[in-house]
């Protein structure tokens, strides 16, 4: 090995740095300090009030921080023996049921709807496909009145099946598009190979495809469960029974019933958040994704 | 082992005629290379014969069946793809297994064939990983192992070694081939690339725009291109073709260029020559066939020098002549420099003549 | 066997079959409609049905007993009757106003959000995932908490007006034709800015890092960079979320209703609540249908937007 000399040239000048502060990342910290304050004030008082007693959340000037905290907001909510914690229990299952339901028919009835867009090129599958995509277009109480006669004439009213049909309408396009996109990217040789390999068609898709689009299915389990959980307004109008209800229509019989009673509907209010916000923290990435996916790639 | 044969294989999609009436027979154990440039219709033409695609026409045999409405797990074939197509959930192991299982073979029976093909393959030491975690030639083999497990009638490979690099590349061509020669396979390949064409097959079909252009031997095709399409896509460098005019001078014919030069034919080729539906000919020469010279010798033609490429025992240089570009190969001892006029001389015997109307080969009778 | 064939035939030259027509090709695909039925018989009873039968509706006059054999054709009655009304204008100007204003502030908060966060930093995803919980839990939630927030005599934010000289008494927000649509539109940017975040995030990392890296060395500053590489990538991400979040705030529901239910005095009505009201309040579902009309209409015009900036590019990866 030989190296070959370099040296700098004696007239060779180092000019002094022009860097200078970098004004649009500190415009972005202090925005971001700004939209911390904006988002997490509101869920902080939320959790403040629902540990004060109806006492002292009813001051001027309010406490800014309570001054004797107690549980006693949510142990009322869980105790199954007293009247408020059985009602809000009940709420809680049926709204678990309803969501758990619609996830898993919504999961279903989309895979393979979506396997075909992917995969077939039949007559009419744009104008389908686009027909299936319009349903995000149309608000919920737009349908209100067809569909309460609907399900009267179905006999449905006040029973689940009506939210869990329903709200199946309001996963699926979401669904179909999602899973489309991962259908899309699993190429189609895999399944080839597998038909060639000995499997039918049918085989192919549930031995190869399944496994790979899992991520997707995951994704939009998570999008149909987070969506029937907070449905309110066909809950609102189909269930009139106290035993049928959801919690969003549940918890506003605690609020006509205990007009006053902020901290106990704080504190309602948090415990029908914590199953939502903890599915969506733990499955970040897939709800992320699943909020994302085809609207952002080509 | 069996033969395949495709009689009148039509596919279309809409207007488009991916396939158009192709037929030919591959017999048992012949190794059949599908060449023709991208999008001719060779992927589909394979995706007809495993019956992944439905036909749009025509008919497909494997041994004595008609396999035209079968599924493709009752073709009993086996198959290799372009990008490998190998599991990416399974591991190696369950990659090679799957075939086998679905067609419910027994465990220890399964067992001993994965690891005999996994040893023939050299691949033993990789069966726990999963695709992701392995090289380009090792998913190589692993795709071929997959088809290898199950002894098949057929074997058929869509373009198996173009994503791998070309060192890779020729190592992988020569073990398919001693492969093919162990097991008496009967394989149809599908490749791009004439040399792996040529250097592999028993047969070659050259299709182009989705017709079946020529099924030849490689040194038939070589030697005997139907067209100029043929010509110009078997052969690297690429033979050189030239357009000209045939004229008659009394008894002879010679061709001529734009530029005013003349070519007299030899008798045979001035046969082929008047055979051609107009005066437009098109001269064919591969860069072997012609020779080189400083000054005018009789029956050369002028050119001009446009690169010279020295790769080391032979030096590739590329002349104008008339209005084409014609390939040469030299002795590296020969010194020229671009933009030096140059006299080419013919070699009346391996001369190609085609027809500037229909680009079809002209022949004597 | 060797053959020889040379034809030298190109694509498309001879022996074309006919292209087989609509209903052979149906035929043919027979078996895949099945994968597709079961999504579209719900989809069938759950939307065909109800927007004919919305459609139908409108033009009759209906009981309130909801024994629909009872209802009586009046053409377009309805229509004429919502047109005319008093109320009708001020509701368009509410809707338009939520509308228009909660789309773009999401819009803004949501892109300044999503250009600090794209830059790497400590702690950068737990950042994500707060800003995201408001879009995540459930509006109703929502609602009840900001209600509180907004409380005349008790609420935080009126005490903290005080607190910091801005006001000499508690404010009320929601009791007041002035303030409560300004303060709804508030509850909504809280819960919907983090959409427009995350989807102009993940719009950014499409964004070629050389691109940026070359028009640093070509000398443009942070800004220029934004405006002639970044921002340009960013229009079809955009456009889809301005149009989701368009659609979204022209459909919601449920934050005027549990907040206001569209007081006082009509001053947080929008077309949504309206329509809740002359329905399941008046019973006049015939009108009501008439409404639900009108805005269909203005949503397929919406619609037709949100589709072709979704699909662009759909077609181009048959396969
Ligand atoms: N599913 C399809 N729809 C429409 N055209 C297709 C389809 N598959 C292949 N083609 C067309 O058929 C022709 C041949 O394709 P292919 O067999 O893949 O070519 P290649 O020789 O490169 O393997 C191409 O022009 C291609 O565009
Ligand atoms: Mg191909």
């Amino acid at each position: 090995m030989t190296s070959i000399p370099a040296s700098i040239p004696a007239e060779a000048v180092r000019p002094t740095a022009t860097r200078s502060i970098d004004w649009w990342r500190w415009g972005g910290r202090v925005f971001l300090v700004f939209l911390l304050i904006f988002t997490v004030l509101p869920m902080a008082w939320m959790l403040l009030t629902s540990i004060k007693t109806q006492f002292a959340a009813l001051q001027y000037p309010p406490q800014w921080w309570p001054a004797e905290p107690t549980l006693q907001n949510y142990t009322r909510l869980l105790d199954p023996s007293g009247s408020i914690g059985k009602e809000f229990l009940l709420y809680f299952w049926n709204s678990f049921y309803v969501s758990l339901a619609t996830t898993i028919l919504g999961v279903a009835v989309a895979v393979p709807a979506a396997y075909a867009f992917s995969r077939f090129r039949f007559p009419g599958r744009t104008f389908l496909f686009f027909a299936v995509l319009l349903r995000n277009m149309f608000p919920a109480v737009v349908f209100l009145v067809p569909l309460f006669l609907l399900m009267r004439w179905l006999g449905l009213v006040n029973t689940h099946g009506s939210l869990i049909l329903t709200y199946l309408t309001f996963g699926l396009p979401l669904s179909i598009w999602l899973l489309k996109g991962f259908f899309d990217n699993i190429p189609i040789q895999l399944e080839q190979a597998a038909r060639i390999d000995g499997a039918t068609r049918f085989q192919a898709f549930l031995l190869i495809v399944m496994p790979l689009s899992s991520p997707g299915i995951i994704a939009t389990s998570i999008f149909s469960f987070i969506g029937a959980w907070n449905e309110y307004v066909y809950a609102y109008t189909f269930l009139s029974k106290q035993e049928t209800m959801t919690l969003p229509v549940g918890i506003q019989r605690f609020f006509t019933e205990f007009a006053t009673d902020w901290p106990g509907l704080m504190a309602a209010t948090f415990m029908m958040s914590v199953p939502v916000v903890v599915l969506f923290l733990v499955l970040q990435k897939y709800f992320v994704r699943a909020l994302t996916e085809g609207a952002v790639k080509h | 082992m069996a033969q395949v044969v495709l009689k009148d294989v039509v596919k279309n999609y809409g207007n488009v005629y991916a396939v158009n009436h192709v037929s030919l027979t591959v017999e048992d154990g012949e190794f059949v290379a599908l060449v023709g440039p991208s999008g001719c219709g060779k992927t589909t033409t394979l995706n007809l014969v495993a019956g992944l695609i439905p036909m749009s026409g025509g008919d497909v045999v494997i041994g004595d069946r008609i396999v035209t409405d079968l599924d493709p797990k009752d073709r009993d074939i086996a198959m290799v793809f372009q990008n490998y197509a190998l599991y990416p959930n399974k591991t190696v192991y369950r990659n090679l297994a799957f075939p086998l299982q679905m067609r419910k073979l027994p465990k220890d029976e399964i067992d001993k064939k994965v690891q005999a093909a996994a040893k023939v393959l050299d691949i033993t030491h990789l069966l726990e990983r999963k695709p992701r975690e392995l090289s380009g030639g090792q998913q190589q083999r692993v795709a071929l192992g997959r088809a290898l497990v199950r002894d098949p009638r057929v074997f058929l490979m869509d373009e198996p070694l173009s994503n791998l690099d070309a060192k890779l590349r020729v190592q992988m061509r020569s073990e398919i081939k001693r492969f093919h020669q162990d097991l008496h396979a009967t394989v149809i390949y599908v490749t791009h690339d004439q040399l792996e064409a040529v250097t592999m097959a028993d047969k070659m079909a050259v299709m182009n725009g989705g017709f079946l252009q020529q099924y030849d031997s490689p040194a038939n095709v070589f030697a005997n291109p139907v067209n100029m399409f043929v010509a110009s896509f078997v052969g690297s460098p690429a033979m050189s073709l030239i357009p000209l005019a045939a004229v008659t001078r009394g008894t002879e014919v010679a061709l001529t260029s734009p530029e005013g030069w003349e070519l007299p034919l030899s008798p045979a080729n001035a046969r082929k020559a008047l055979n051609a539906k107009s005066p437009k000919v098109v001269l064919g020469a591969r860069h072997s066939t012609v020779k080189l010279h400083k000054s005018q010798v009789p029956g050369s033609v002028p050119g001009k020098v446009y690169t010279v490429e020295p790769t080391g025992d032979i030096t590739f240089a590329q002349v104008f002549v008339s209005s084409a570009i014609l390939n040469i190969s030299l002795a590296p001892s020969v010194q020229i420099r671009p933009d030096e006029p140059v006299f080419i001389e013919f070699d009346q015997d391996k001369m190609h003549l085609f027809d500037g109307e229909t680009e079809m080969a002209l022949k004597a009778d | 066997m060797s053959s020889v064939t040379g034809q030298v035939a190109y694509a498309g030259a001879p022996v074309a079959p006919k292209r087989a027509n609509v209903f052979k090709r149906i035929f043919n695909h027979r078996n895949d409609y099945l994968y597709v039925l079961p999504a579209l018989l719900v989809m069938l009873i759950v939307i065909a049905y109800p927007v004919y039968y919305t459609i139908e509706l409108s033009f009759f006059k209906t009981p309130p007993n909801l024994q629909m054999k009872d209802k009586i054709f009046v053409g377009l009655d309805n229509y004429w009757a919502i047109l005319k009304s008093d109320s009708f204008r001020e509701v368009t100007i509410n809707t338009a106003i939520w509308t228009v204003a909660s789309t773009f502030f999401a819009f803004l908060l949501g892109l300044g959000a999503a250009l600090s966060l794209h830059r790497e930093f400590a702690g950068r995803g737990v950042m994500r995932a707060v800003l995201l919980i408001p879009y995540v839990v459930s509006a109703v939630a929502a609602s009840y908490v900001w209600k509180w927030l907004y409380h005349s005599d008790f609420g935080v934010i009126g005490a903290l007006a005080v607190q910091l000289g801005l006001s000499d008494k508690p404010i009320n927000f929601l009791d007041n034709v002035h303030t409560v649509l300004p303060s709804l539109i508030v509850v909504n940017i809280w819960k919907e800015f983090s959409f427009a975040m995350i989807m102009l995030m993940a719009g950014l990392q499409t964004v070629p890092e050389q691109l940026l890296r070359a028009a640093q060395v070509d000398g443009a500053n942070a800004w220029q960079r934004f405006w002639h590489v970044t921002f340009p990538h960013l229009k079809g991400v955009s456009m889809v979320t301005v149009l989701l979040l368009m659609v979204a705030n022209f459909n919601s529901f449920i934050i005027p209703w549990i907040m206001t239910g569209g007081g006082p005095a009509g001053a947080s009505d929008i077309w949504i609540t309206q329509i809740y009201t002359i329905a399941f309040g008046r019973q006049r579902y015939g009108v009501a249908s008439a409404y639900a009309v009108i805005l269909f209409i203005v949503m397929m015009t919406l619609g037709y937007f949100y589709v072709k900036a979704l699909t662009k590019g759909d077609e181009s990866r048959a396969g």
